[in-house]
């Protein structure tokens, strides 16, 4: 086991499994290079990102099908190269790759899940990447909406 | 916005030492040459996009704004916990 600084949950012991190498950092963050998964079953299905040098630094995300059940990847060929995946297709979410969405809170404005840039996890190589997408089909800003509405408790 | 038509191999030029030019036009998209000074920064702006978002996703709340926005989030929608 590993212990980990975080920046919301003190000292966390984690699996070195739970390790992922972003060789090139994450833009704005280039020099982030390895970053924890952590995942809590009393905050399921959040996950955070904490970088394993800044103990400042960690992002909340969702696995992305969370945000959108019928959310399609479209991660470039150069970015497959990067992540040693098959550049023919791709990546299978869940047996391939872990795809999560950065989620951003805003004071008094309801959050939103970065859907145009998810962060592509190779579960085989434990490497990772912020694949941006070229497209526009998704929202670098997508409104996480609340269920409270259609789960009244 | 200005918008000009421009074919393949022609340019434009910005301010005095700025020039993008037209190199190809594919059904896949437009190849551009930009020719520019050293010190001025060319981002596509997907990439600009995503540095403000990371930015703007690591500054997070504090206290109890934090815990009342992850409670929130728990009971998000379409949660499924078999879509992972």
């Amino acid at each position: 086991m590993l212990s980990v600084l975080t920046k919301y949950f003190g000292n966390l012991s984690c699996r070195p499994e739970a390790v992922f190498e972003f060789p090139a950092g994450l833009p704005a963050f280039e020099d982030e290079k390895r970053f924890v998964l952590i995942e809590l079953p009393e905050n399921s299905p959040l996950v955070f990102l904490q970088s394993l040098t800044r103990p400042t630094l960690c992002f909340l995300a969702f696995p992305i099908l969370v945000v959108d059940r019928e959310y399609k990847l479209a991660v470039s060929v150069e970015d497959l190269g990067a992540l040693d995946l098959d550049p023919g297709r791709q990546p299978e979410l869940g047996r391939d790759v872990l795809v999560l969405a950065l989620v951003s809170l805003h004071d008094g404005f309801s959050p939103t899940a970065n859907l145009m840039a998810p962060i592509v996890l190779n579960l085989k190589t434990r490497h990772g990447l912020q694949a941006i997408r070229q497209d526009r089909v998704y929202s670098h800003q997508h409104l996480v909406e609340s269920s409270s509405r259609e789960f009244p408790c | 916005m200005l918008v000009l038509r421009r074919r393949a191999g022609e340019s434009l030029l910005i301010g005095d030492d700025v020039e993008i030019e037209v190199l190809a036009i594919t059904p896949q998209g437009a190849k551009i040459g930009i020719r520019a000074p050293r010190e001025t920064a060319v981002l596509r702006k997907e990439l600009k996009i995503t540095q403000q978002q990371n930015e703007a996703a690591a500054h997070g709340l504090t206290g109890a704004d934090f815990h009342d926005a992850l409670k929130k989030l728990r009971s998000s929608s379409k949660i499924d916990s078999s879509l992972r």
